[in-house]
């Protein structure tokens, strides 16, 4: 049997215009534009068989959503090709439409001003399904994620937890056989996160369906995924099982500390310090795995700690890591 | 299709109904002008006796007959879809098996329509009451020749707002291009003036475009001022702008949606 998802040197240079600032240069550019070549992403190859859940990682600008949206059928590809079930996806064929899905964390299926249980009606309609399956498939999601006391309510009034599980379950009634999913779970609580990871999996269990996925939560990755591809800068760099590859990255851990008192102390002597924007009071750094009791301990001894812990670094910062060395 | 309209219908009225009070406002904004031209008209043709064989009750019938025309054949997707285009809330459209203009955009709009028809007849009734409008050579018949052509009129506007909508695939300068042809209307579908009293040349002009269809011809058929020739020859136009219109939307459309799709949906 053929892949469910063969993409062949799949190429997307996006062209910027691009001019400086200043009024001459609006008047120029008024006339004739200067645009900048932007690789988006460039020659990826892989395929997907029918039933697998991939994690589709990379830094910010990696080509990821590029990628995903090619898939979708969003997006015309600069060159290359792409093949999913059988479709071109840019065609946008609709009998591709109807056995996929897309779910974007900021862009709504949902329309805001009404209760989601209309939207889900609209959408049985649109995407054909039979009343007696899409009973059984509202069923089973209502089971998994707990739908039914959020149906009655405007979706304007749900937590954002609350709406990304209306969204993933709206883009699931018609079955898709190939799910899109950029991130996820952005955004939502370790429950939340947890609830549509676990989600997730049933689904793939019970449907057989294909899932490729982003993520900045590496928890997402492991927890999902057996195999995980990665691009950097619209390249890939690796594609392959998850466990290898944190045999190749030499596996890395993050300290945090909060210092009591004064703030002199230069703790690049320990590690490399990192740039965590969501806990700006402690201040973190990076060590190798195997030196992580040793880095703190001589920490513990010689700083005034006041408070220290010892996460995953972000996934951004390993792959970042990875192809920097 | 048939449960993809209803559903569609029960959402967008749904819809509609959250915004009513923008609505009302925007209603009351949309009947400034009419009424003016009905006021200045009127005023006219009572000081002359007539202008060009219209009488003050020719006015006051015209234009209040125009208040419900131009109300069914006008639409504001401009506004319901040029700004998805712009900000790419499309991109959760587009991946839809439906068209997101000829079903989702088309039923918004006919909901915001019905939805200002309703609140219209309080006003139109008011209006009724202090221009005493005598509406005795308004028959059945005439009424029932209107109500295809004012359909007809819907839909080529509906096609044609569509193909200029989607120049927002290429310009952001959509709304100024939007509101030229808001003026090509004001001046050949016969709101500024009923186009009998406009020169010959103008008149000439009129006919061999689409606008008529959308005031002018429903209201005078309404009024029974048409002869059957002119009717026929009203709509036999207006079937080959419908043709028109269509290929101008799914021209500009395809090509911007692959536009849309080149650039970064």
């Amino acid at each position: 049997m053929s892949p469910t998802i063969t993409v062949q040197n799949l190429s997307k240079t996006y062209q910027v215009p691009e001019r400086e600032g200043g009024f001459s240069a609006a008047v120029k550019g008024f006339f004739k534009r200067k645009y900048k070549d932007v690789k988006a992403v460039q020659e990826v190859n892989f395929s997907i068989e029918q039933g697998e859940v991939v994690g589709f990682l990379g830094p910010n600008g990696a080509g990821k959503t590029t990628t995903l949206k090619m898939l979708a059928g969003l997006l015309h590809p600069t060159g290359g090709s792409a093949n999913v079930l059988g479709f071109t996806p840019w065609e946008l064929k609709p009998e591709y439409l109807r056995s996929m899905t897309l779910v974007m964390g900021q862009r709504n299926r949902l329309s805001w001003d009404i209760p989601a249980a209309d939207s889900y009606l609209l959408n049985q309609a649109i995407y054909r399904i039979p009343d007696e399956e899409y009973k059984k498939t509202y069923k089973e999601l209502d089971e998994l994620l707990e739908l039914e006391p959020l149906m009655k309510k405007p979706v304007r009034n749900l937590s954002l937890g609350e709406r990304m599980k209306c969204e993933i379950a709206v883009g699931l009634l018609h079955r898709p056989k190939v799910l899109f999913l950029d991130e996820p779970t952005i955004g939502l609580d370790i429950t939340g996160q947890a609830r549509i990871r676990e989600f997730l999996r049933e689904y793939n269990k019970r449907t057989g369906a294909t899932i490729l996925l982003t993520s900045h939560y590496m928890a997402d990755v492991t927890a999902l995924c057996e195999r995980i591809i990665i691009i950097h800068h619209g390249q890939l760099k690796y594609d392959g099982g998850i466990g290898d590859l944190s045999r190749r990255i030499a596996p890395f851990k993050l300290i945090g500390v909060l210092l009591a008192g004064s703030n002199g102390h230069n703790l690049s002597v320990y590690g490399e310090p990192i740039q965590n924007e969501e806990d700006a009071e402690k201040v973190y750094i990076q060590v190798k795995a195997e030196d992580v009791t040793t880095v703190t301990s001589r920490m513990l001894a010689e700083l005034p700690i006041a408070d220290i812990s010892i996460s995953d670094p972000p996934i951004e910062n390993v792959i970042e890591r990875a192809f920097n060395e | 299709m048939f449960l993809i309209f209803k559903r569609l219908w029960q959402v967008n009225w749904a819809e509609q109904w959250q915004y009513r009070a923008n609505l009302v406002m925007y209603l009351l904004y949309w009947l400034v002008s009419p009424i003016i031209y009905l006021a200045v008209w009127t005023s006219i043709a009572t000081s002359k006796g007539d202008v060009n064989g219209f009488t003050a009750n020719d006015f006051v019938t015209y234009y209040m007959i125009l208040l419900i025309v131009d109300q069914m054949t006008s639409n504001i997707i401009i506004h319901i879809f040029g700004y998805k285009i712009q900000d790419g809330s499309l991109s959760g459209e587009l991946i839809k098996p439906i068209h997101p203009m000829l079903t989702n955009t088309l039923v918004n709009d006919i909901a915001f329509k019905t939805l200002n028809l309703m609140w219209l007849v309080p006003i139109w009734l008011a209006l009724a009451f202090v221009f005493k409008p005598d509406f005795s050579s308004v028959t059945l018949g005439g009424i029932l020749f209107a109500l295809p052509a004012i359909v007809l009129g819907y839909f080529i506007n509906f096609l044609l707002s569509g193909a200029i909508t989607s120049l927002a695939f290429w310009t952001t300068r959509v709304f100024s291009i939007h509101e030229f042809y808001y003026a090509l209307i004001l001046v050949f579908a016969g709101q500024f003036v009923p186009l009998k009293l406009m020169p010959e040349l103008v008149q000439t002009i009129a006919r061999f475009l689409p606008f008529q269809l959308f005031m002018y011809l429903p209201i005078q058929m309404i009024q029974g001022k048409l002869s059957t020739n002119e009717i026929m020859q009203g709509y036999f136009t207006g079937m080959i702008w419908l043709v028109v219109a269509l290929t101008l939307f799914t021209f500009t459309w395809r090509r911007g949606v692959r536009r849309f799709s080149a650039v970064g949906a």
